[in-house]
């Protein structure tokens, strides 16, 4: 793969560069700041299993982008301890933006395209994919960067507030709840769905942390089907490296949760749905103008998804952003 | 701030809209255990008292379904069609009642067996029952009566080296013992039955309780337990005593 190539040539080019260095020169083209886009999607299938798999957030950095984020589980087809496992594996691609609208306000839109496959014990696979359920939100800007400086001696926060709409442009099938205990194997919820979310972001220097938190309201869709609300949160630090002006790297370390309420059908809760997951998560950032390409991974430390009966395993994505 | 406020009003649905009218059915899913493993018919299982069991036969008899809803008002199912026989070696291990009027049901009972009325209708009163008892291996003879549960296979133990046959023959003795018994178990959701929502009520069978329930019956001891009036009605019992609801799947009924 292409990409591949250029992300390794990438690497290798600034290791050989001097490197560890905060450009002094206000004025440079570099458009790095860090890990700081703000990312919330629900990565899973629907949102029943949902992904907080950003890094954090914080600044006004204006971009869009291609992201990659492939998700596997095992999930209990049956009721009894002998009962096979399923492996399910979620891939999404989504089409993703950030765009200021004034001093202190900005929308970030999410346009997923999902293809899950799922294979059964007999060997059997099914494949479901097409458009997953778009979000748009929009935040306000309660504390922001100074924007005439890229370094600051002083430490620096940002904090956003807002929310926003998950819209059920994601195909609900009701047949996909059969025959499984994962009810997450959808390529959308079916339902309207609001969101709160809210993110800090402090840096100083080269150095940043950002925590991001979100909860997501869920509605009934039509099939009388309403999955539990979903609380999302996520902790990383991050180093960036500078290397002349055109380069930077950084990689970040963090953690991050997921909450699920039980699932509601016909009004009544769904057995065996709900629950949590809890990640460490691991990336890098490369930068080189206005460009940046990102890898990162997690890893499950401790969970209990629908009693048991799905495990989430490590997930990845791999992205391509271009600040705008 | 604004923004905020705005997403605040969040969406909160009503959830008791579902207009339940009419009558539907009710299926009602016997999904054969051992101790929480699904039950396999030729593997094996060891249960509390070191004895392992390789099943090749697990057929009972259920019958007398009574549905209760939210208000207490109980539907009891027509008796001349209220017996079913479920097999493991078959796969007819679902009881389908039909004609049940809409409502929101929280609770199930039924019998393991066959009731004493129902016997002592004769054997003209026992319509396709009797013939069908007699094609899953369910009838000693008229005289004696149903089997309400056969349970066969093999079975080794720490004094049982080789494995040997088991037979678990439970029924009334004609109508000298009573070995019926009833089940009554909570739904632990609403089983929403309408002209179009056919709720599957699934059930679990643990079989392993059969000779390791409340009742401790080894088969080192006695190994073909059919007419007993020691073990029998302890047998009964125990099998009165395995079923519990693992779920209750709402919906069209087509598939769970």
């Amino acid at each position: 793969m292409k990409i591949y190539n250029i992300v390794l040539i990438l690497f290798l080019g600034t290791l050989s560069l001097k490197g560890n260095e905060i450009p002094t020169d206000p004025c440079s083209k570099l458009n790095s700041k860090g890990l700081l886009l703000y990312d919330f999607c629900d990565t899973c299938g629907c949102s029943g299993n949902g992904g907080s798999m950003g890094f954090g957030t914080g600044l006004n950095n204006n971009f869009f982008g291609l992201r990659y984020i492939g998700q596997r589980y095992l999930s209990r087809d049956g009721i009894f301890a002998n009962s096979p496992w399923i492996d399910e594996n979620f891939n999404t691609v989504q089409l993703w933006t950030q765009v200021p609208i004034g001093q202190r306000f900005m929308v970030n839109a999410v346009l997923p395209y999902q293809f899950h496959t799922r294979t059964f014990a007999d060997g059997m696979e099914q494949n479901i994919n097409g458009l997953g359920d778009a979000t748009v939100l929009g935040f306000y800007q309660v504390l922001q960067q100074n924007p005439d400086s890229i370094v600051s001696i002083k430490p620096e926060h940002t904090l956003q507030l807002g929310g926003g709409i998950k819209m059920p442009t994601g195909k609900f099938d009701s047949e996909n709840l059969e025959g499984s205990v994962n009810p997450s194997f959808q390529l959308g919820t079916g339902s309207w769905d609001y969101l709160l979310a809210a993110n800090y972001g402090l840096k100083h220097r080269n150095w940043g942390l950002s925590f991001m938190v979100n909860y997501t309201f869920k509605s009934e869709n039509d099939k009388e089907y309403r999955f539990g609300n979903q609380l999302n949160y996520t902790l990383n630090t991050f180093k960036t490296y500078y290397f002349g002006t055109d380069f930077a790297l950084t990689p970040q370390v963090g953690v991050g949760s997921e909450h699920f309420e039980k699932n509601k059908e016909f009004g009544l809760e769904v057995n065996d749905t709900g629950g949590y997951a809890f990640f460490g998560k691991a990336g890098v950032e490369l930068n080189y103008k206005t460009l940046a390409l990102g890898v990162s991974s997690m890893l499950p430390l401790a969970q209990d998804l629908n009693n048991g009966k799905v495990e989430a395993k490590n997930r990845w994505a791999i992205y391509v952003n271009i600040n705008i | 701030m604004l923004t905020l406020s705005v997403f605040i009003i969040s969406c909160s649905s009503d959830d008791d809209a579902t207009e339940l009218t009419g009558n539907g059915m009710v299926k009602i899913e016997f999904d054969n255990s051992m101790a929480g493993d699904d039950l396999l018919l030729g593997s094996s299982y060891t249960n509390s008292q070191n004895e392992t069991l390789t099943i090749s036969r697990l057929n009972y008899i259920v019958s007398n379904f009574r549905l209760t809803d939210e208000d207490g008002t109980v539907f009891t199912y027509p008796k001349d069609q209220g017996y079913f026989i479920t097999s493991e070696e078959t796969g007819t291990t679902e009881v389908v009642l039909m004609d049940v009027p809409a409502g929101r049901y929280t609770s199930l009972t039924f019998g393991i067996g066959v009731d004493q009325e129902k016997y002592l209708q004769g054997a003209e009163g026992q319509g396709d029952l009797l013939t069908e008892a007699e094609s899953t291996n369910m009838m000693w003879s008229w005289q004696a009566g149903y089997k309400f549960l056969n349970f066969e296979g093999t079975f080794t133990s720490s004094t049982v080296a080789d494995a040997t046959d088991f037979k678990i023959h439970m029924g009334s003795h004609g109508s000298s013992l009573d070995n019926y018994k009833e089940t009554t178990l909570s739904l632990g959701t609403e089983a929403l039955v309408s002209e179009d929502m056919t709720p599957i009520i699934h059930l679990v069978a643990n079989a392993s309780n059969i000779l390791d329930g409340e009742n401790k019956i080894s088969l080192t001891e006695q190994a073909v337990i059919m007419v007993s009036e020691e073990k029998s009605p302890k047998i009964a019992v125990n099998a009165s005593n395995m079923f519990t609801v693992d779920h209750v799947h709402n919906g069209d009924g087509g598939s769970h």
